[in-house]
């Protein structure tokens, strides 16, 4: 690999970091909106936050050259941009297109990282969204609060005097309209003074020159104000000047499009359409009858900043912005998770160095005249291993995140999938900061999300049958995390419908997963178990949610392959819990060290229900099968030497053989060994791509005494054996 | 002995660059080998692809695992995949003796062990000294690049054992190429 090519890789992972940071953070963010969105009370700053995590993303995406990130950026910074200054209001719809923006980039950057460059998607559909959800330009007369403001006004302001007229209607502060007359000699200090005065009680938003009964000399000015004081103590500030000043009124019908004009009693209001202007009432504010004249014609606007302090939205995307979001802000560094890898082996290096020093120690105790070096070696050795153990969990420390990373992506899916269903559920995340190894934090997405999609899709109800059975109409979706021991414990538990035995049960009949004369013989445990079998699914009709072809059997697979297993709880009517039980790191599992036929194989434990001496006079054959008859039920056996076609030992064959129950769902297979040697914390290692192809192997450990020992991968074995299928060989290629 | 050029597994950054003068300068198109016997033949591999010369740890077989692959080992808590090269060339197996070695070849995907016989030396041909492999056919044709006839007194260092090196001017190296031979693994 040349150096330039190690150059663009660091860049590109640099990029792919700071952006995923970045799309994390709206992706929080947009939850939050969401929620106040529900609440109606959206927080302004938040939408402004992630104009601007949108607006750095678009920079670095420009900046690295990922166009379609940063066409999407771009796409929905506009977007953003309207929201802000309030000209599209934030409705769920929106907010489907902001949560898929961040679906996008989220599969954009994953594209970029597996391919080395931006993936390319077809985003035109999603150009498409925006455009519908951005073309919904409310008139701008709307949502002022109900305030009579004349439209002709509302035209000329600026679009930052317009979003802080916005601003000051949501947050309940009252509008008063000034009228006042300058003259034109004295006008700019005039309007200092007016500025001055007006500054510790209110906030100005806007002057326009009124059109009415203008004299020679002078400019009468109508002046927009917003301002919590009474009345009269504006007149009080303002009265010298000679000004009229009155509140401007307000309907009391709260109502997105204005009402007709009848509606509004107190005074007589122009409607809001741009064809029927104020005339000069009191209530409305005097439009000039040209715009842009009205503008051009008001000397001071040009020297008359707002005389508020510019609110934080001024910085967003400036060039201030872009140069902060170069600096890091945290002390933080970013490490490539295979640098981690790399280290930990060479902490199992150090390990096997210092079981050896130990043996040489051991071996020169023997001899009298060096027993002091011995004793001195053996404790220089303890020592030694008490630091390597230090730094063995220091390095797993760091490869330590929280589960939150993988919670907040799931409260995505819970609002989409909820939306989707038209249900109502609420989320409650408990022991988010629950730490666990990153690569099982990555493996955790797809099973939880598959969960979560079950939970909301079969579990939950809708809001009319869950009034119906006495339950809130909102249900609770629950994401609990904590840690128990050297585990972890992720528990998915909602307040649904629960399953019911009888559904379940006739389902895994009709598809053949259970005889009819068993289903008596099924405890409610074991029925429940059913839906972990391959092929079982309840809805009969496939949703595109639940029904991906991916059942709870891929997810107890997937949940096993990284050490785990899967439990699940439910009462019809009350609810279900699906708890998933996980070593805290991959890095080092325990497993069960076992001997055939003179070679040594690791077992994670993980897969181990339980080990007990083989008793011939218990194996039976069923259709010319081994079978064990374990406390009542029926358990295959496969035999690990016959598994992997070994020469059977020279000499007597072991007198006593030991089996090895492992479990899938509900089945089980008992895995024959010789011996059982130990119980070991080992470092799972990945075996070359060449013999990728190769089944039954999970991958290779260092057992420290320089001898590499397989690592059987249960699950795969055991459905070798269940399904009786003529024992896969790699068909390796001697040609 | 080579024993110069063996080593136990330290680390070493590149074979190539271990390797002291040898006699004649380097010239441009000169193939750089390093030479091994496999039942009584002469191989060679491309020294470039070579990273390190070990001798053999202890292997654990792996079942199931194609025929040629002799098994695994820990090369510094790596996990490498160790070819059989006789069986590979379709030569009889046969145990491991104190000569035998484990070369590792870097085919720039994945880093292999090769077993092979002993390690002779290390050879520079020159151009005219390969012929390349268009001429010649045969079952082990897919893996080898052309055949060296050195001429003598070009070989570095002598052959360890007498009977196994290149003893006659007439005598030939097999030149294998590392990515062929290691492939076909990868797709099965």
């Amino acid at each position: 690999m040349s150096g330039s090519d190690d150059t663009s890789d660091g860049i590109r992972e640099e990029f792919l970091a700071e952006a995923g940071e970045i799309v994390e953070v709206l992706s929080r963010d947009l939850l939050v909106l969401d929620q106040g969105q529900k609440e109606g009370k959206p927080d302004p700053d938040l939408i402004n936050d992630v104009f601007r995590g949108v607006h750095t993303l678009k920079g670095i995406a420009g900046m690295f050259g990922y166009h379609q990130v940063g066409a999407v950026a771009h796409a929905l910074e506009d977007l953003l941009d309207d929201l802000r200054l309030g000209r599209v209001e934030l409705t769920q719809d929106v907010l489907d297109v902001l949560f898929d923006g961040v679906e996008n980039f989220q599969r954009l950057l994953g594209g970029a990282s597996e391919a080395g460059n931006a993936g390319d998607m077809d985003l035109s559909s999603y150009a498409e969204s925006i455009e519908r959800v951005s073309a919904v330009h409310e008139p701008v007369a709307d949502a002022l609060g109900g305030y009579d403001i004349d439209p002709g006004v509302l035209g000329v302001l600026t679009e930052y005097e317009e979003h802080r007229l916005r601003t000051n209607v949501e947050q309940g502060v009252p509008l008063f309209r000034l009228h006042v007359s300058f003259s034109l000699a004295s006008i700019d200090s005039s309007l200092e003074e007016l500025k001055a005065r007006a500054k510790p009680m209110a906030e100005i938003i806007t002057y326009l020159p009124s059109m009415g009964e203008t004299s020679g000399d002078a400019i009468d000015l109508d002046v927009l104000l917003a301002s919590r004081a009474p009345l009269s103590e504006l007149e009080g500030a303002f009265g010298s000047l000679g000004i009229e000043l009155a509140p401007i009124a307000r309907r009391p019908v709260r109502a997105t499009q204005p009402p007709p004009a009848s509606a509004s009693s107190v005074p007589p209001s122009p409607g809001p359409s741009a064809d029927a202007p104020a005339t000069g009432q009191r209530a409305g504010m005097s439009p000039p009858p040209v715009p842009g004249v009205g503008r051009l014609t008001m000397p001071p606007r040009h020297a008359a900043p707002p005389s508020v302090p510019p609110p934080d939205i001024e910085s967003a995307g400036g060039a201030g912005q872009d140069a902060l979001s170069l600096r890091s802000v945290s002390n933080s560094v970013r490490v490539d998770i295979r640098k981690l890898d790399h280290l930990m082996n060479v902490v199992g290096e150090l390990a096997i160095v210092r079981s050896s020093v130990g043996r040489v120690t051991e071996r020169i105790r023997g001899r009298p005249e060096l027993r002091q070096v011995a004793t001195d070696l053996h404790r220089i050795n303890r020592s030694f291993e008490r630091h390597l153990e230090e730094l063995q969990n220091g390095i797993l420390d760091v490869r330590m995140v929280p589960l939150k990373q993988v919670f907040d992506k799931l409260a995505r899916v819970v609002r989409q999938v909820a939306r989707d269903h038209e249900k109502e559920v609420r989320l409650l995340v408990t022991g988010a900061e629950t730490e666990v190894d990153k690569l099982i934090v990555e493996e955790l997405s797809d099973p939880l999300m598959h969960i979560i999609r079950n939970s909301i899709d079969h579990g939950v109800e809708k809001p009319k049958m869950r009034e119906l059975a006495g339950k809130p109409t909102i249900g609770t979706l629950a994401m609990n995390a904590y840690q128990k021991g050297n585990h972890v414990v992720i528990e998915v538990e909602d307040d649904g419908a629960g399953m019911s035995d009888q559904k379940l049960l006739e389902t895994a009949i009709r598809r053949g997963l259970v005889s009819e004369e068993a289903r008596g013989d099924l405890s409610h445990e074991e029925i429940l178990n059913l839906v972990f079998l391959p092929g079982f699914t309840t809805k009969s009709a496939i949703t595109d949610l639940s029904g991906r072809g991916v059942g709870m059997d891929v997810v107890k697979v997937n949940i096993g392959r990284l050490g785990g297993v899967v439990d699940l709880q439910s009462e019809q009517g009350i609810g279900t819990k699906v708890s998933i039980t996980l070593p805290i790191t991959l890095a080092i599992i325990s497993a069960l060290i076992v001997r055939v036929c003179a070679r040594t194989f690791a077992i994670p434990l993980s897969a181990v229900q339980e080990a007990l001496v083989l008793d011939p006079a218990a194996i039976r054959t069923v259709e010319g099968r081994e079978v064990l008859t374990l406390r009542g039920s029926t358990v295959p056996l496969c035999r690990i030497a016959q598994a992997f076609d070994f020469a059977p030992p020279e000499g007597e064959a072991p007198h006593k053989h030991y089996v090895v129950v492992s479990a899938l769902g509900l089945r089980r297979v008992g895995f024959v060994v010789d011996e059982l040697q130990d119980q070991q914390d080992i470092v799972i290692k990945a075996m070359g791509k060449s013999l990728s192809g190769v089944r039954g192997f999970a991958g290779a450990t260092d057992l420290g005494d320089q001898r590499v020992a397989l690592v059987l991968d249960a699950p795969a074995l055991l459905e070798d054996v269940l399904l009786g299928s003529e024992r896969p060989r790699a068909t390796g290629s001697v040609t | 002995m080579t024993d110069d050029i063996v080593r136990g597994p330290t680390m070493r950054p590149s074979l190539a660059q271990a390797v002291p003068a040898l006699p004649g300068k380097p010239q441009v198109g000169m193939h750089e080998l390093l030479a091994f016997t496999i039942a009584g033949e002469c191989y060679a591999l491309p020294l470039t692809a070579i990273q390190e010369i070990l001798k053999v740890p202890p292997v654990t077989e792996v079942p199931r695992a194609p025929r040629d692959i002799l098994g695994i080992i820990s090369v510094r808590g790596r996990v490498t995949t160790v070819l059989d090269l006789r069986r590979r060339l379709g030569m009889h197996e046969r145990p491991v003796t104190k000569h035998s070695r484990v070369l590792l070849v870097d085919d720039g995907d994945e880093i292999f062990g090769v077993l092979v016989d002993s390690v002779l030396s290390v050879y520079r041909l020159l151009p005219e000294e390969v012929e390349l492999a268009a001429a010649i056919a045969g079952d082990t044709a897919e893996y080898v690049r052309g055949i060296g006839r050195p001429k003598a007194g070009r070989a570095f260092g002598r052959s360890p054992m007498g009977r196994a090196g290149l003893e006659s001017e007439d005598d030939i190296i097999i030149l294998l190429d590392a990515a062929s031979l290691l492939r076909s693994h990868r797709s099965s």
